[in-house]
């Protein structure tokens, strides 16, 4: 893998309330963008005040359903993060672990992310 | 139609007055619709999430709502709060800044209630908390707006309302919504039948979720729980006919004879706590995935 990308979180919200699902989409999106390209990516939280589960599971946690463990942790890292916001972070991704476990919940998932991809070949 | 209200506190009995409110008015259609709150001595100023909710599904039939006779206690925190102005009064300067505003918002409108609460939260007469009890509570009021938004399915929009009680150092804040319920959306999910308490149960507890699709869920809502149990706060959660209460870090449940058109949480904590609310120890950034 190259250089890592470095996403900053503030920049795609656009403040520091990084709370609700529809922005979490916005950094999943740029996230998988990258990871799909196999480049590494940084994400940052500077300036990020708040955070929810709602957020983080949509910006990281649907990742489990198209990338491997394995993909995820060789090329994404997370800097600028409080202690405590790290900690709601490991909860959203053990959540997400768990909930792809099942087979159907990761298929369902992957087939999304296909129909997804054809659809915007198609556009 | 006329229907005579009495007090509403924060509790089975507040809610089961409005819960008359929604099955007395559920048929109605092109009708003058008054409610006569000449009894009503005391009103929870949060309540008004859900007795908004209510009287805004009422006004969608369309019916023609009125209040009337308030008292001057209830009509003064109902017009420092920006309730009546929905029902053509003037709002009253809020001089002790003790009320968190009535406000309808849309699903889509996460921006709008981002604002709202940066605009009600920072430098008003709400209370100094520690800095991690402040941000504990903002974020839990963000989980109870984006369950709303992801799980309500709500076409008629999010109600929210808080009040601040300077004396006893507790800060209320309620949001309800018109949408499906806890209920229906366990049911169809679990596929299996139970009562409106069991499911709400159910959706407090750790790993479950109805959600489905490729973004998981399912903490928002045990998050809250572990929060408020640790600052000694209360959570009350209303749906269909459920009502799910956790006080004292003791749950009890009861029933109602009638639903609520929808959901409402009530969160309440404790303004005075000193709690560091760290979720664990040092944790490794590396070590996250």
């Amino acid at each position: 893998m190259s250089e890592p990308i470095t996403v900053r979180v503030f920049e795609i919200v656009g403040n520091g309330f990084c709370v609700a699902s529809d922005d979490g989409q916005k950094v999943h999106d740029q996230i998988a963008i990258a990871l799909r390209e196999s480049r590494k990516v940084e994400l940052s939280f500077l300036n990020v005040d708040s955070l929810t589960s709602a957020f983080l599971n949509a910006a990281i946690g649907q990742l489990y359903g198209e990338f491997s463990e394995e993909q995820i942790k060789a090329g994404l890292s997370v800097k600028d993060m409080s202690n405590d916001d790290l900690a709601l972070l490991k909860r959203v991704v053990d959540t997400a672990k768990q909930y792809f476990k099942d087979p159907e919940r990761f298929k369902k998932a992957r087939e999304e992310v296909l129909e997804d991809g054809d659809d915007s070949q198609n556009s | 139609m006329k229907i005579r209200l009495y007090d509403i506190q924060s509790n089975y009995q507040g809610f089961e007055c409005l819960i008359k409110v929604a099955e007395i008015t559920k048929e109605c259609i092109f009708d003058n619709i008054e409610i006569d709150m000449k009894n009503v001595g005391w009103l929870d100023a949060n309540m008004c999430a859900a007795f908004g909710a209510i009287l805004y599904k009422v006004g969608r039939e369309p019916n023609i709502v009125t209040l009337s006779n308030l008292q001057k206690g209830v009509e003064t925190i109902l017009s420092k709060n920006g309730f009546l102005s929905y029902y053509g009064r003037e709002k009253k300067q809020d001089t002790y800044e003790t009320t968190i505003e009535y406000k309808r918002f849309e699903p889509k409108d996460d921006r709008y209630f981002t604002a709202y609460i940066e605009e009600n939260m920072v430098g008003k007469g709400i209370p100094k908390m520690s800095e991690g009890l402040h941000k504990r509570f903002i974020e839990s009021i963000f989980e109870i707006f984006s369950n709303a938004v992801i799980h309500s399915r709500t076409k008629m929009g999010i109600f929210s309302c808080g009040q601040f009680f300077p004396n006893k150092k507790r800060l209320v804040f309620s949001i309800a919504d018109l949408g499906i319920g806890i209920l229906q959306n366990v049911k169809e999910h679990t596929k299996q039948e139970m009562t409106a308490e069991q499911a709400i149960n159910w959706a407090v507890e750790g790993k479950n979720t109805t959600k489905v699709g490729r973004i998981p869920g399912g903490l928002g809502l045990k998050l809250l729980r572990e929060f408020i149990t640790m600052n000694q706060g209360r959570i009350q959660i209303v749906s269909d006919k459920g009502y799910w209460e956790l006080s004292d870090g003791k749950v009890s449940t009861r029933s109602f004879l009638n639903p609520f058109p929808g959901t409402t949480v009530n969160i309440e904590i404790n303004t005075a706590d000193t709690n560091l609310y760290c979720l664990s120890s040092e944790i490794r950034s590396e070590d996250i995935f």
